[in-house]
């Protein structure tokens, strides 16, 4: 294979950034983002960055993409019509939930979304014990009325999910199965999705998967259709992990793809930090719709176990029953909605606002000239001379300066009692405020101080206001690597294709049967190498970790300790009881050697290495970078163009460096330096205190 | 020295981290505990405390604790004063000592920076069992010395050695030892996570910084606890109600006698004046509050209406603008030797309502209606037929949450003073020899009004055919159901039965003790919320919705809301949902 590329849709834009493997040459492209059918944008996309390299079908040995379709049909409530079947008597666990409330004084607090509402949660007869027997067996007599009724209900999908199914999934399959013969729509059983103990929060996993489900097997049904027409290799997708999967297992377990696209720019900003020698990052991820930011310590990105969905920017990582929980490792990271197409309006108490609306890719920024007619962040970057009219999308747009300043008179300076110049810069502190809440949140609020890390910014506004940022935090430096828009791009094509299997055993470690657990595993490694066979993965980039999750008999959560990959004998077994005490003790200060360890899953993680990429674009050994001057915020500065500038060019704001997707402002009081990789870095000059 | 004013950005970032260890606490003990109560059901506090016992930053968890914990570590600081070292662990459970209710067990550790003492760790967990003549130690006693193992402040750890005579005695008190002393384990374990996180930052920022930011911590809260009642309406609420009854069968024909709480609340300028003048003498079963159990309710219900929003970090900084004040001897102020074992939860969860009731005569856009008023803690203990081992059993259920000026309430969740959770099913069967056969909700139990009170829970638990239990119910709102406001209608109170195989079902009154034969089962109906609003002023197409997902029947749409033809709400609703 020679050409990798990754697709990041984003909310306004659709990125495509290319790596060919021999020379290790970045490329990038970009066409708007199309919401009624997102195959149009990405193949548009695709065709613009194909004819630009030059590059064939046969050429591009992996393609991967990042989505939102699942985490937006969850935020804005907009999944499929999906019903759930629970055990009679149980009808309500998915808005029971686990009864706490996320706020302890909000007077005005909600509950969180029924996104299966009462009317679509149905009951069965049967009921399994908790050691696996059948108390009451499935009542087959009722599934034909109960078929009529998901039926007459026109549902889209179901979820199962039956009190004791991980010990004993006997009821629900036989119920799947009748349910998947007589109903054309995707049925989703919670012994498949997540195996585990504890019957809202598998519930829940398994309605997330049902809501989302048929939302996403269209879109990438529609998708590979598309690229598949071009001549390309099947296309991956980012999961919530880190990792990348196939479109038929995600399929399988839509849960996997929340939060898709930001994991991508994370996964991106790990590497550039192990490259740029900088192991202590804050993320800041910029696009058009929404401002994502996450923490690297130590070269690595932090997942969750347990995350909710739609549980609001401040989501604590302890479960705190704002969203909707979901058992699959997510990364962790903040979300606000502010981005280069947020809107600007006066509230009727005569505050400034920005966003929650965005003006999107259509009709985009009132400069666009596509029919906005409401400001736009961008906008007022434009009014301030932080963009130039040439330089937006390397000038390939016509940019109408006169509509941006008419229409933040109109709607903003007039009302406000305020200039042009003076309504723009109160829109730009408004949203870097709330940009700066989003860094405080994975880091701050997480106890860790911004003032340890170097702020990495990137996505296509990024860098016009990272400076700005980092001021407000204490920060001293700035990354932005190559490819601001396209960055994100840039993690799919780096990161192993990975999927996660789990089998729940319950067993004591002194009582368990070796043999019985080496066959779980071997299970599990069958269906890890038929999903690494189906993918192309060469037998010498395989890799399958063993581990397993365990705890003191008597408590209710597990710690994963790894297990030895050799075969699973009682020598294996006497490590992993070993192992666990000693996890103990290093997690929680105290382990109790008396008390029997008890085994409850066991994990294999099937990976298909992706050889190693390097983020560069080697800037040119001299040039002239200085493409003349302008006002900024009324102070004449130096515009650059970010492609002439020769490794070592150092810059002293106020400046700007102007690329095809992206500028870089460098404010009074900071430097500018370009690095051998590409990567601008910007020093504070003076560090106040 | 900067002062924590003159650098704001380090002020917000230490204040985050001290809520964070709180945070750190709760995930240690959590994750470690063995009960069910503390690992699933999460009833437990965690606080950290400067040097004179001041809750600096109050964990995610209980309301209910965060008016009496600073008196559970001043304790400690009154009977230790200097003598208080690294690696010692204070032990301590008593509601006379400023404890909350004898199950309610503190494990307070002091921190310390190079020598220098920067505060304490508090945890505060609920014990299934500690000790007295029924399991799970809930049962209807007149002596505090009948409640079950009483520990005023004592030293369990000496710098790091553990007094191994006092563990044993604990452990000899108690009815499941091997497993509290697994809760005491992740205790300990919480507690020094708390105490070397505190060192880290005193590390980074200096003991002396540290500490003068932990002071300054209380004083925003307060701060901004004043501007906020600045901004809101003087003026002066009156409000009374009666409970269930104390468990003790003592009334007029041999039942359990109600009693009344009142209070009076004043607000002028930016302070606030609580005043129980008129409340009933102390009673002779366990529903007696000490004062600093009365007033977490109060605290409780006055931060969820003056901060609406939840904007003020909660610490005891919030409580300098709030007086609160109750007759000595009274059952919101009660005297040693009074049992208290049910007004831990029972008491506090009334004040808060009370709370609302009164400051909705001078500010009804600030309050909600009466929430479920009650934990409705269902114990059950015995031998597990299955292994052979003794076992308590602990469960809250949830109720309704009040309806609010602007919303309906919400159907079973946490509320007031409370917000432990559920325990799984699965979890609870796994662990006890009992099935769940329903846990549902239940509809019309939450009070008509333009905007409907949250709906209440129906659950039932069958023992398994070869064992049996001696359960105690501790549930207020029986007889006093929970109320609405401004015109709204009052919630459906509380029902539990117990019915043995091949017997009629049997109603239990709202406190005390029973047996619970092989295969017999127990239903419970937990309290809806009050209503807000006059129920004739509820929009039809919200009463449509809520036919249409059962949280209403047509009969009960009829009679409370006054419509006459339910169906063609109905049908809007369905035709509205294709």
């Amino acid at each position: 294979m020679a050409w990798r590329i990754g697709v990041d849709i984003g909310g306004t834009f659709t990125d495509v950034a290319l790596v060919d493997d021999t020379s290790g040459k970045i490329g990038v492209a970009k066409a708007p983002t199309t919401p009624k059918d997102f195959a149009q944008g990405v193949l548009s996309a695709l065709a613009q960055a194909m004819d630009r390299y030059f590059i064939k079908s046969a050429d591009v040995g992996l393609l991967s993409h990042a989505t939102t379709v699942v985490t937006n049909a969850i935020l804005e409530e907009k999944g499929a019509r999906a019903a759930v079947i629970m055990t009679r008597g149980f009808r309500d666990v998915l808005e029971l939930r686990r009864s706490a409330r996320p706020d302890l004084y909000d007077l005005f607090q909600d509950a969180p979304a029924n996104l299966i509402p009462r009317r679509r949660r149905f009951e069965i007869t049967e009921r399994i014990g908790f050691d696996g027997a059948v108390i009451t067996p499935l009542a087959e007599e009722e599934i034909d009325e109960l078929i009529e009724s998901l039926r007459a209900d026109r549902v889209e999908a179901v979820a199962v999910s039956l009190l004791f199914s991980f010990v004993n999934p006997k009821h629900e399959r036989a119920l799947g199965k009748r349910l998947s013969s007589a109903l054309d729509v995707p049925v989703y059983l919670s012994s498949e999705v997540l195996p585990e103990i504890r019957e809202f929060e598998r519930t829940s996993t398994t309605a997330i998967c049902a809501y989302v489900g048929p939302i996403l097997a269209s879109y990438l049904e529609r998708l590979e259709r598309a690229t598949k027409g071009l001549g390309l290799p099947r296309m991956y997708v980012m999961g919530s992990n880190g990792g990348v999967f196939e479109a038929s297992e995600g399929v399988a377990m839509p849960a996997m793809a929340v939060e898709s696209g930001p994991a991508a720019g994370v996964v991106a900003a790990a590497l550039a930090a192990r490259q740029a020698e900088r192991p202590n990052l804050l993320t800041f991820d910029m696009g058009g719709t929404t401002a994502k930011a996450s923490l690297i310590r130590n070269g690595l990105y932090e997942t969750t176990p347990e995350y909710e969905v739609a549980g609001g920017a401040s989501a604590n990582r302890w479960m705190n029953g704002a969203g909707h929980p979901i058992r699959v490792p997510v990364i962790d990271l903040a979300e606000v909605s502010a981005g280069g197409g947020s809107i600007a309006w006066v509230d009727p108490a005569g505050g400034i606002r920005v966003g929650p609306k965005s003006a999107g890719a259509e009709p985009g920024p009132v400069c666009y000239g596509r029919g906005g007619t409401e400001p736009t962040v961008t906008d007022c970057n434009l009014i301030l001379g932080n963009l130039d009219a040439d330089s937006l999308l390397g000038g390939e747009m016509h940019i109408n300066f006169d509509a941006a300043s008419a229409a933040i008179s109109e709607k903003l300076a007039m009302p406000l009692g305020l200039t042009v110049e003076a309504a723009a810069a109160a829109v730009i502190d408004v949203v870097n405020h709330s940009m700066a809440e989003a860094l405080k949140i994975v880091s701050v609020e997480r106890g860790h101080d911004p003032r340890d890390f170097t702020l990495a910014a990137f996505g296509g506004a990024g860098p016009l206001h990272a400076a700005a940022l980092a001021e407000e935090l204490g920060m001293v430096e700035v990354i932005c690597p190559p490819i601001p828009g396209a960055f994100s791009a840039l993690g799919l094509v780096g990161s192993d294709l990975k999927r996660d299997y789990v089998r729940t055993v319950y067993v004591r470690s002194d009582l368990a049967d070796p043999d019985s657990i080496e066959q779980a595993y071997k299970e599990m490694e069958a269906e890890g190498a038929a999903m690494l066979d189906r993918a192309g993965m060469p037998l010498d980039r395989r890799r399958f970790e063993r581990s397993l999750d365990a705890r003191y008999i008597r408590q209710s959560y597990e710690l994963n300790v790894p297990s030895p990959s050799r075969r699973f004998d009682p020598g294996a077994l006497a490590q992993v009881s070993e192992a666990f005490h000693n996890r103990h003790k290093q997690t929680y200060g105290h382990d109790n050697r008396s008390e029997p360890v008890q085994i409850v899953s066991l994990r294999l993680a099937a990976i298909g290495e992706i050889p190693p990429l390097a983020v560069r674009q080697t800037p040119l050994a001299s040039g002239n970078p200085l493409k003349g001057q302008r006002l900024m915020r009324g102070v004449e500065g130096l515009v650059l163009d970010r492609q002439k500038m020769p490794a070592g060019y150092l810059v002293n704001g106020p400046a700007v460096i102007e690329s095809l997707e992206s500028t870089i402002c460098v404010p009074i009081g900071w430097q500018a330096e370009m690095d051998g990789d590409g990567f601008v870095k910007l020093m504070r000059l003076e560090t106040g205190q | 020295m900067n002062t924590p004013i003159q650098d704001p950005a380090t002020f917000e970032i230490v204040k985050n981290s001290l809520y964070k260890i709180a945070e750190e606490m709760r995930v240690v003990l959590a994750k470690t505990a063995y009960s069910p109560i503390l690992k699933s059901a999460g009833d437990y506090s965690c606080g950290v405390f400067d040097c004179a016992g001041d809750m600096v930053a109050q964990g995610p968890d209980l309301p209910i604790h965060l008016g009496s914990m600073p008196d559970a570590v001043r304790a400690v600081v009154k009977a230790f004063d200097q003598d208080v070292h690294e690696g010692d662990v204070f032990i301590h459970n008593d509601p006379y000592f400023g404890g909350s209710h004898l199950p309610d067990v503190n494990v307070i550790r002091p921190a310390f920076h190079k020598g220098v003492h920067l505060g304490f760790a508090c945890l505060r967990a609920h014990w299934p069992d500690i000790g007295s003549a029924t399991p799970g130690s809930y049962g209807a006693v007149t002596e505090i010395y009948g409640e079950g193992l009483r520990l005023p402040p004592v030293r369990l750890y000496s710098k790091g050695e553990l007094n191994k005579a006092l563990e044993d005695v604990i452990l000899a008190n108690v009815r499941t030892p091997d497993e509290r002393k697994g809760d005491l384990g992740s205790q300990l374990a919480a507690t020094l996570r708390a105490c070397d996180r505190l060192a880290a930052l005193a590390e980074r920022y200096g003991a002396r910084r540290l500490t003068a930011y932990m002071a300054e911590v209380m004083d925003y809260s307060d701060r901004l606890m004043r501007a906020a009642l600045s901004d809101l309406p003087d003026g002066e609420g009156y409000f009374e109600d009666f409970c269930d009854g104390d468990g003790i069968a003592d009334g007029p024909d041999g039942e359990d006698a109600p009693f009344w709480v009142r209070m009076k609340v004043t607000k002028a300028g930016d302070s606030i004046i609580v005043d129980f003048d008129g409340t009933d003498p102390q009673v002779p079963g366990p529903m007696n509050a000490a004062l600093s159990v009365s007033s977490s309710g109060v605290f409780c219900g006055l931060k969820t209406a003056i901060d609406p929003n939840s904007l003020i970090p909660p610490n005891s900084g919030c409580w300098r603008a709030i007086q609160v004040k109750a007759p000595k001897g009274s059952v919101v102020n009660c005297e040693f030797p009074a049992p208290v074992v049910y007004s831990n939860h029972e008491m506090s969860h009334r004040t808060a309502d009370m709370v609302m009731g009164a400051l909705s005569q001078f500010m009804p856009d600030q309050v909600m209606a009466c929430s479920q008023g009650t934990s409705a803690v269902l114990t059950l203990g015995g031998v597990d037929p299955r292994t052979g081992n003794r076992y308590v059993s602990y469960e809250t259920i949830k109720g309704g949450f009040g309806a609010r000026p602007n919303k309906d309430g919400i159907n079973v969740i946490a509320s007031g003073i409370s917000n432990t959770m559920n325990t799984p099913v699965e979890v609870l069967e796994m662990a006890f020899p009992v099935r769940v056969e329903h846990y549902e909700i239940q509809p019309d139990s939450g009070g008509a009004g333009r905007y409907r009170g949250g709906n209440g829970a129906r659950r039932r638990w069958r023992m398994l055919d070869d064992a049996s239990a001696t359960g105690a119910l501790c549930m207020e709102r029986m007889t006093s159901p929970p109320f609405g406001l401004m015109g709204g209608h009052p919630g459906i109170s509380a029902t539990v039965t117990v019915t043995s195989p091949g017997e009629q079902p049997r109603h239990l009154p709202s406190k005390g003790a029973f047996n619970v034969s092989p295969g017999a089962v127990i239903d419970m109906i937990t309290p809806g919320s009050g209503g807000y609003g006059l129920a004739s002023e509820r929009d039809h197409a919200a009463i449509g919705k809520d036919l249409l997902d059962g949280y209403v029947t047509p009969s009960a749409v009829r009679s409370f809301y006054g419509v006459n033809d339910p169906e063609e709400l109905l049908n809007v609703a369905k035709e509205e949902d294709q």
